[in-house]
């Protein structure tokens, strides 16, 4: 090797161990003092007895809320930074049922109709099934999460092309603002205040995450009336370079 | 929450039936394996009828007729790819010798099959219960 | 059955967590004697000294200052008087590589602490059912 090359290498090993203690202590050392915060914080309202003023009790529960945020939001940086590094499987998975499971982890549906299309020459392949898995649970969870009337429809699509698979996920929510659209894809972002709808605003950033490493691409597109597509093609084969 | 296979090495069939029972009713009964001695459990650990994944948790009676659990035990543990597994030693008989020996094997829990089996079920909910407040490593490769 | 109460080291580095785990015990009512040490130096010390008296069991953090969970397992495990105490991992650590050689070191159980308090106490609450049906 000649030797910039070389140089350049040991660089890159140099700042990936670098990365890789951080996110260490990102995990472990900011977690103790959060946790404390909120468990001092329950202590103290256990100590105080029944008898509370309602606005300390209110207090009490934003504190504990906003540290349940930041412990999210830690959740999602260290879930972003190890994207690449778990959960690589590859391993067999059926579309339709990996969408199934999908709606199932969704929990309580009962106001939601899905609408699924495929268009599918063989249902199963050979993929990261844990990645797929999760962008697919994202899109679908965001659908539901930020729509805004009661009966909601989700329509899901996936059409196999030569190299790769097509899904389209779409729903007749709100709609994205076309002044933000290019920031959804950003870590931490949310279109509404977080108080509005308590979300990390990860979801999406790790989603394009995803998607690049295995090589395709997510795009947003607003719906005909009303409503979001989001459309990101999944290649049939996954070649993984770390 | 647990997600693993789990295997049980005992030969008592009235045991045997309280426990898939239980499992059934908390709704483990996809993941249990049974085995009546350690020629068995070893096989379905490491030979011809191999479990895989390879199992988390491994529930024995050490002090049946015909189950040489301390010497399963001692492989077990004496093993690459198996010593980290979880050993609960469930059994209705005393010997004091075979504890020990277990408890040097670092065994997760030494416990007594309950008498009665109406008692049965509240043994082992409490025993899934515990599993499913501990973290597993996750697979290997 | 007359079962002597079994007595816990925990060996934890942080005060609050201390704190933590006895506020959670006395809501559990769990009265055995607790000790606590605040790294594992000090836990093998206080072990081979004999200021924790038989039957023990741990309560174990992975990460401490001086001498760590894993270091001090392994340096248990290795000591004939105290290779057989089972031990409780207790810790924020969600890492695969910690869980992996807790494991190896035969530990009974890793429990990541949660957020909440109430979660904390329910977890406690499930360790003491389990320790009742245990021997040692």
């Amino acid at each position: 090797m000649i030797e910039p090359e070389k140089r350049c290498q040991e660089e890159l090993t140099a700042l990936k161990k670098e990365f890789e203690e951080f996110v260490y202590i990102v995990s472990h050392d900011i977690k103790t003092p959060m946790r404390a915060i909120v468990n001092i914080a329950t202590w103290i309202e256990d100590d105080l007895g029944p008898d509370v003023n309602k606005d300390i009790l209110d207090n009490f529960n934003l504190l504990k809320n906003r540290v349940g945020r930041l412990e999210n939001m830690m959740n999602a940086l260290l879930e972003l930074s190890r994207v690449n590094r778990t959960k690589m499987e590859l391993f067999e998975v059926s579309i339709p049922k990996l969408v199934n499971d999908c709606i199932e982890m969704l929990g309580d549906t009962i106001n939601v109709e899905f609408h699924l299309t495929y268009n599918l020459l063989d249902k199963k392949c050979i993929t990261l099934g844990k990645k797929l898995e999760k962008v697919i649970y994202s899109l679908l969870h965001n659908a539901i999460q930020f729509h805004d009337k009661v009966q909601k429809n989700v329509f899901v699509e996936v059409i196999e092309n030569e190299t790769d698979y097509e899904f389209v996920i779409s729903d007749d929510g709100p709609g994205i603002p076309e002044e933000v659209k290019d920031k959804i894809f950003s870590i931490f972002y949310t279109a509404n205040s977080k108080d509005v709808v308590d979300s990390t605003g990860a979801g999406l950033a790790i989603c394009d995450k995803i998607i690049k490493m295995v090589g395709g691409k997510i795009q947003y597109a607003p719906g005909l009336n009303c409503g979001s597509i989001f459309k990101f093609n999944w290649p049939k084969t996954i070649t993984v370079n770390n | 929450m647990i997600n693993s296979n789990i295997l049980v090495v005992d030969n008592c069939k009235v045991d045997v039936e309280n426990a898939k029972k239980a499992f059934s009713i908390l709704g483990l009964k996809d993941t249990l394996y049974f085995a009546e001695n350690d020629l068995e459990a070893w096989d379905k650990l490491q030979g011809n009828q191999k479990i895989s994944p390879i199992p988390k948790i491994l529930l024995i009676d050490i002090n049946q007729e015909g189950i040489k659990g301390i010497d399963l035990l001692l492989k077990i543990r004496k093993h690459e790819d198996l010593k980290s597994i979880l050993i609960f030693v469930i059994t209705g008989t005393d010997n004091e010798k075979n504890k020990s020996d277990a408890l040097n094997l670092n065994i997760a829990g030494y416990l007594h099959k309950p008498i009665q089996s109406d008692k049965s079920f509240d043994f082992f909910s409490i025993l899934y219960n515990y599993w499913n407040i501990i973290e597993y490593s996750s697979e290997k490769k | 059955m007359i079962q002597k109460l079994v007595n816990i080291l925990l060996v934890e580095d942080d005060e609050v967590d201390v704190m933590n785990v006895k506020r959670a015990f006395s809501k559990n009512n769990i009265k055995n004697d607790l000790f606590v040490a605040g790294n594992g130096v000090e836990a093998l010390e206080m072990l081979r000294g004999g200021i924790v008296p038989l039957p023990r069991i741990i309560i174990l953090d992975i990460n401490m200052p001086k001498m760590n969970g894993i270091e001090f397992l392994k340096e248990m495990r290795e000591d004939e008087n105290l290779k057989n105490i089972s031990v409780f991992v207790m810790t924020t650590s969600n890492e695969d590589s910690d869980k992996i050689n807790a494991y190896n070191l035969n530990v009974a159980g890793y429990i990541l602490k949660p957020l909440s308090f109430e979660k904390f106490i329910a977890s406690v609450a499930t360790l003491k059912d389990f320790w009742s049906l245990c021997e040692m």
